[in-house]
């Protein structure tokens, strides 16, 4: 494996890490897995670029508008659909999901036509290290992708709402007990998941292209990453990630590169099969 | 007469459809320990969830210190001096044992750095394994944390559902001895035991369940010498 190969595997682990760790994080609180994330991502995109383009706000501010106004969408997909379905079983859900990626989706293809778009950036010359390059975006890709790690472990191990998301996605009956209102911690951490889907919007359209499957396309290695971690583990999220990169890298070495979107589903299916929980999961004991 | 701290009226709850607890009524006076006996399926279990506001009542009420709470949610109920120790599932695995105590103070966190010297006060054996994840911990740790978590809002009633079960026979006499010392510091506890013959040895009072109703009430005393009790529900024969 070349620098080079090593250099892009960071560069994919960076750009998926931060959403698997929503995923993952949504995944505890609210039990079942969502795959609405394509259709989130994609609207941090899209509302990063009618931030920047259309209305030309500089980068960093449309992102930031970008994540808020993407927080907003996660939260309404949960008043408006997910709390109304809840005690569903996590199939129905599931689909559910789906359905809300595809409406999303369609909603900015109907706005934005599927045409490929891009932020209105000077283009940079790659820098070259070692004799692999990296484009200054990518390294703030990394860059930013760590600090949302560091950020996330002080909030979870650190503060109180931290421990109250912790808490209420270990035993939820409990945390009730305890008189924590599951309510306000689902709130929240729809909002905090929904920043982090926008965040990836905008990294997205940096690292890859804007367009309306920008999201779905990142779907599959964001579960992977999330189920290899030990869904529902935040921080086995970030390894997960990592290994998801390195994999995707590893699989050109040896097959054309269109086969590279199948690596998340191979990683999906053999972990199913021979360790559910994740390589850092904990098995779960059912009576 | 002592006040009555918790008063369930003609209580009615299940789940669904099915009716498990069946106009039960029951009365806790201050510093009192309760024991709820009675076989599998009596509904004891049901009757604490009820109280507790984890199961909804289908009618009657509940006061504690004279407070409607029936039909509460549990996080409210959280906030009305009472505490809950369910059987299973009693402590949060991932949380530390720390976190776990913190979470008993959340609805005043003011207190909780206070609140916690006092546990480790009564669970010394917690102090060394402030840092160790509850889901790591043995089944008898894991009951005193459950318990310090309940107790770390001082709670003017207790409610402790099975709380020898799964335990070794040197853990329930520990376990016990807990119960009554928190007791005796003035905290009265209504709590459903399996294990009849040490659960009613602790208790002041004793009610009997049978199919979701109250087949009879008494003092613990009353009922330990009781022969019907000891042919139906201790399984021994006097």
């Amino acid at each position: 494996m070349s620098l080079q190969m090593i250099v892009n595997a960071l560069v994919n682990a960076a750009l998926i890490a931060p959403p698997a760790m929503a995923f993952s994080l949504l995944f505890g609180i609210l039990r079942f897995p969502n795959f609405a994330i394509g259709g989130y991502i994609t609207v941090g995109a899209f509302a990063a670029f009618t931030l920047n383009v259309p209305l030309g706000l500089p980068l960093p501010l449309a992102a930031a508008g970008a994540m808020a106004f993407t927080a907003l969408v996660v939260w309404g997909a949960h008043v408006l659909v997910f709390r109304p379905m809840e005690g569903q079983s996590a199939i129905t859900l599931l689909v559910v999901s789906i359905a809300v990626t595809l409406i999303l989706e369609n909603v900015v293809r109907l706005f934005f036509s599927a045409d490929v778009r891009g932020f209105d950036i000077p283009l940079q010359r790659p820098w070259k290290v070692f004799g692999a390059h990296i484009t200054p975006e990518q390294v703030e890709i990394i860059g930013w992708s760590l600090a949302i790690g560091v950020a996330l472990h002080l909030l979870l191990a650190h503060t109180r709402i931290g421990r109250a998301m912790r808490a209420v996605a270990d035993n939820p009956m409990l945390a009730a007990i305890r008189g924590v209102n599951a309510a306000r911690v689902t709130a929240f951490t729809t909002a905090i998941c929904g920043a982090l889907f926008g965040l990836t919007g905008v990294f997205a359209g940096l690292d890859l292209v804007i367009e309306p499957l920008v999201g779905w396309n990142l779907t599959i290695p964001i579960f992977a990453a999330a189920i290899l971690g030990g869904i529902g583990s935040p921080y086995g999220a970030i390894l997960g990630a990592v290994l998801v990169g390195l994999a995707e890298e590893a699989t050109i070495l040896v097959l054309p590169s269109t086969y590279k979107i199948a690596v998340g589903f191979v990683i999906i299916a053999v972990l199913l099969l021979v360790r559910p929980q994740g390589l850092f999961g904990t098995a779960e004991i059912k009576k | 007469m002592p006040e009555t701290v918790l008063a369930a009226e003609s209580l009615t709850s299940g789940y669904g459809k099915a009716v498990i607890c069946q106009d039960v009524s029951l009365a806790l006076a201050e510093g009192e320990i309760t024991c709820v006996i009675g076989p599998n399926g009596a509904g004891k279990s049901t009757l604490l969830k009820t109280i507790a506001g984890v199961v909804r009542p289908m009618s009657g009420s509940v006061r504690i210190a004279g407070r409607e709470i029936a039909g509460l949610p549990a996080p409210r109920i959280a906030r009305s001096g009472m505490a809950y120790v369910p059987q299973e599932a009693n402590v949060f695995r991932q949380l530390t044992t720390h976190e776990n105590l913190t979470m008993g103070a959340w609805t005043d966190p003011g207190r909780a750095e206070a609140a916690c010297a006092r546990v480790y006060g009564m669970f010394p054996d917690l102090k060394p394994l402030r840092r160790v994840r509850a889901g790591n911990l043995s089944g008898g740790q894991r009951q005193m944390v459950a318990f310090g978590m309940a107790m770390m809002l001082e709670p003017r009633v207790l409610l402790l559902d099975e709380p020898s079960a799964g335990l070794s026979p040197l853990m329930v006499r520990h376990m016990f001895d807990i119960v009554r010392r928190v007791n005796a510091d003035g905290v009265a506890i209504l709590m459903v035991e399996q294990n009849a013959i040490e659960g009613l040895r602790v208790a002041h009072r004793g009610i009997v369940m049978a199919a979701g109703r109250v087949a009879l009430e008494g003092t613990a005393e009353a009922l330990l010498d009781s022969s019907e009790v000891s042919e139906l529900y201790l399984g021994t024969r006097a």
